[in-house]
C-alpha cells in the first residue's frame, strides 16, 4: 500500500482546531492554517505553544475538542485510516525499539503499511541508504547516536512514500553536521517528490532555512504567518549596532545612534539603535560617527530575524519564552509536590 | 457490509496483526531475557508442583487415573497459557509507555490489528513453551490417557485461556498505558488461577476455598483439562462456553482500551 490521494489534493487545512486537556488549559485554541501541497511549512513557537498537541491531532493520534482539519483531503476524526495512509510522522520522540536493528524496522514499518514482500526490501534499502544508514543497517538501534536515530525515523516515516510529512521538532539535540544533513533531505523531498511538510521548530534558523512559510504559535494561538521574509518585512527595520574603541563613548555613541531610531538591545559594551529609514541609512550612521570623532572598534548591522518577530506579536523573545515556560514548569512541579 | 469491501479491511487487519507478532515474536527469541523466564517459570512450576508434591497422590480420595504428573501437567498449561497473555500485556504497556505504540497507531490500517498481532505474538509464545513444557513432562513418565481428539481439546482449552488473558491484559495495558499497570494485570488472573483446585481434586478442598473453588469458572477449564488428559472427558460444554466466552468478552474490554488510548493520544 502506498500513500493515498485524497479529494483535495495533498495539503492542509484546518479551522478552529481546538484542544484542551482535563484540568488543564487549552493547549491549541482554535487555530486556523493552510499548508498548499508541497510546501514547506514552518510551525515555530516556544516549548508548550501547542505546536506538538497540533501535530499530535493531524496526525490523527489525538482527537481536537473542537474545529475540524482535512489532511489531503481527508478528516482528521471522521477518515482516520486514510489520513493515516497519506501521510508520515517522525514525532518529538523517535519511537524506536533498542532491540531492533535499523534494516529490522524498516521490515516492520513496509510490513505494517502493507507493502508487498518483494517491494518491502527494495524500499527498506533504498531509504537507509538515502538516509545514510546502509552501513550500520544491521546493528542494534540502542547504541546509534541521537542523529542516527533521527534519520532512521525520518526513514522510517517516508516507507509508504507519504505525501505529507510531518516533523516534530526533527533537530532539537542534534549537532550541526547531523542537522545540516536532515534539512537537505527534507528540502530535497519538497524540492523533489513534491512531498507537502509540516515542520515544528522552537530553531529559529530552521524555519528560516527550511519553511517557504512560518506560522508562529504561542500559547495555543497562532500569532504571525507568512513567508519569513513578508514577516520579517512586515515589523523589520533593521538594526544597526557598534563598540566603542573607548569604553567611555558609549553614551556619546548610543546618543548619536538613537539620531536614526530608537534604542534596541545591544551587548554590554555596545549601543544599539533600530534604523527608522532602513539600510540605505547606515552610510549615514558611518559619516555621523566620524564627525563626532568616536572612534568604532566594530560595527554590524543587523537584519530583522524571526525571534524580531515573535517579539513584536508576543511581547518577548523567542528564548524568553523559553525560559518563561521552564520557569512555569518547574513552579507547577514544585506546586504538586508541595501539594 | 459487502465482500469487496471487507477484503481490504481484511488485509489491512492480516498486515497490520502479522507485523506486530513478528516484531514481538522476534524480539522474543533473540532476547535471552525474555525467552529464557517464559521458558524456565513454567518449568519450575512443573517440577516443584509434579515433583515436590508427588506424594499428594497417595492421600485418600485422589483418584486421578494419569496419575500427579498429569493432574499437575494441565494446571502449569493452563497457567501459563494465562501467564503469557499477562507478559504479552507488560510488552504492550511498555511500548505505550516508550511511544513505540505511536508508530503502530500512525502506521496501523486497522488499529483492531494492534490487538491481533500481540494476541498472535502470545500464542506463539505459549506454543514454544508447551512444547518444551510437553516433552519434559512426557520424558518425565507423564501417562495420557486421552486420544488424539482429548489432547486437542486440552491445547484448544489452553488457546483460548491465553487469548483470554492476552485481551485481558492489553485492555488493562491500553488503559494505564505504563509498564506500572503490570500488577493489575496480573494480580486478578494469579488469584483467579490459584482459587482453584490446584494441587487436589476440588472433591477433596474444603472451607471457603472449596466454596469459592467451586463458583470459580477456570475450574471448569481445569476439570475439563484433566478430564481430557485422563481420557475421560468431563464437564466439557461449560468448559468450552467459558473458554469461548471469556475471549469474547474481553475482546470487547480491550476494544474499549484501544478506544481510550486512541482518545488519550
Amino acid at each position: 500500500m502506498t500513500a493515498e490521494q485524497g479529494p483535495d489534493g495533498t495539503g492542509i487545512e484546518v479551522e478552529g482546531l481546538v484542544r484542551e486537556f482535563k484540568n488543564g488549559p487549552r493547549a491549541v485554541d482554535g487555530i486556523e492554517l493552510r499548508v498548499e501541497a508541497g510546501e514547506i511549512y514552518g510551525f515555530l513557537g516556544p516549548n508548550g505553544a501547542g505546536k506538538s498537541t497540533t501535530v499530535l491531532m493531524l496526525t490523527t493520534l489525538l482527537p481536537p475538542t473542537a474545529g475540524t482539519a482535512r489532511v489531503a483531503g481527508f478528516d482528521i476524526v471522521r477518515e482516520g485510516p486514510r489520513v493515516r495512509a497519506s501521510i508520515g510522522a517522525a514525532l518529538q520522540e523517535a519511537a524506536l525499539d533498542p532491540l531492533l536493528t535499523a534494516r529490522e524496522h524498516m521490515r516492520l514499518q513496509t510490513a505494517l503499511h502493507g507493502l508487498g514482500k518483494s517491494e518491502r526490501q527494495v524500499r527498506g534499502q533504498e531509504l537507509l541508504e538515502r538516509v545514510g544508514l546502509s552501513q550500520a543497517a544491521d546493528r542494534k538501534v540502542g547504541g546509534y547516536s541521537g542523529g542516527m536515530k533521527r534519520r532512521l525515523d525520518l526513514a522510517l516515516a517516508l516507507a509508504h512514500r507519504p505525501r505529507i510529512l510531518f516533523l516534530d521538532e526533527p533537530t532539537t539535540g542534534l549537532d550541526i553536521q547531523s542537522r545540516t544533513a536532515l534539512w537537505e533531505e527534507v528540502a530535497r523531498l519538497a524540492a523533489e517528490e513534491g512531498v507537502t511538510v509540516f515542520l515544528t521548530t522552537q530553531y529559529l534558523e530552521e524555519a528560516d532555512t527550511l519553511a517557504g512559510r512560518v506560522g508562529i504559535i504561542d500559547h495555543g494561538h497562532i500569532v504571525a504567518e507568512g513567508t519569513p521574509a513578508a514577516l520579517k518585512a512586515e515589523i523589520g527595520r533593521p538594526t544597526v549596532e557598534a563598540v566603542p574603541r573607548e569604553a567611555g563613548e558609549r553614551g556619546r555613541l548610543a546618543a548619536v545612534l538613537e539620531r536614526f531610531g530608537p534604542g534596541a538591545a545591544a551587548s554590554p559594551r555596545a549601543a544599539a539603535a533600530r534604523l527608522e529609514g532602513g539600510e540605505s541609512q547606515l552610510a549615514d550612521v558611518v559619516r555621523a560617527l566620524d564627525s563626532e570623532g568616536i572612534a568604532i572598534e566594530t560595527l554590524q548591522l543587523h537584519a530583522p530575524s524571526l525571534d524580531d518577530v515573535f517579539l513584536a506579536k508576543t511581547g518577548r523573545s523567542l528564548e524568553g519564552a523559553e525560559e518563561e515556560e521552564q520557569e512555569e514548569t518547574e513552579v507547577a512541579a514544585e506546586t504538586v509536590d508541595a501539594g | 457490509m459487502s465482500a469487496a469491501a471487507a477484503g481490504p479491511r481484511v488485509a489491512r487487519f492480516r498486515d497490520v496483526a502479522l507485523a506486530v507478532a513478528w516484531r514481538s515474536v522476534h524480539n522474543f527469541l533473540s532476547n535471552p531475557a525474555f525467552l529464557v523466564p517464559a521458558i524456565v517459570f513454567p518449568l519450575f512450576f512443573f517440577v516443584a508442583f509434579a515433583g515436590g508434591l508427588s506424594s499428594i497422590s497417595g492421600v485418600p480420595g485422589f483418584d486421578f487415573p494419569s496419575g500427579y504428573t498429569a493432574f499437575q501437567f494441565v494446571f502449569v498449561l493452563l497457567q501459563s497459557a494465562a501467564f503469557g497473555g499477562v507478559f504479552t500485556g507488560f510488552a504492550m504497556a511498555r511500548d505505550f509507555e516508550i511511544g513505540f505504540a505511536n508508530r503502530y497507531l500512525l502506521a496501523a490500517g486497522d488499529r483492531r490489528g494492534i490487538i491481533g498481532g500481540y494476541a498472535l505474538a502470545a500464542l506463539t509464545r505459549a506454543l514454544i513453551t508447551w512444547t518444551i513444557l510437553t516433552a519434559i513432562a512426557l520424558a518425565a513418565g507423564m501417562e495420557v490417557g486421552g486420544n488424539g481428539v482429548d489432547v486437542f481439546g486440552l491445547f484448544g482449552l489452553a488457546v483460548l485461556t491465553n487469548l483470554a488473558a492476552t485481551l485481558w491484559a492489553a485492555g488493562v495495558a491500553m488503559r494505564v498505558r505504563s509498564i506500572q499497570g503490570g500488577p493489575l494485570m496480573q494480580f486478578p488472573v494469579f488469584l483467579t488461577l490459584f482459587l482453584t483446585p490446584v494441587y487436589v481434586p476440588l472433591g477433596l478442598l474444603s472451607g471457603w476455598i472449596h466454596a469459592v473453588a467451586s463458583v470459580n469458572p477456570v475450574t471448569a477449564l481445569l476439570e475439563a483439562g484433566r478430564g481430557f488428559i485422563a481420557g475421560e472427558p468431563a464437564v466439557i460444554a461449560l468448559a468450552f462456553a467459558i473458554a469461548f466466552a471469556l475471549p469474547i468478552l474481553f475482546a470487547f474490554w480491550a476494544r474499549g482500551g484501544l478506544k481510550r488510548a486512541e482518545a488519550a493520544g
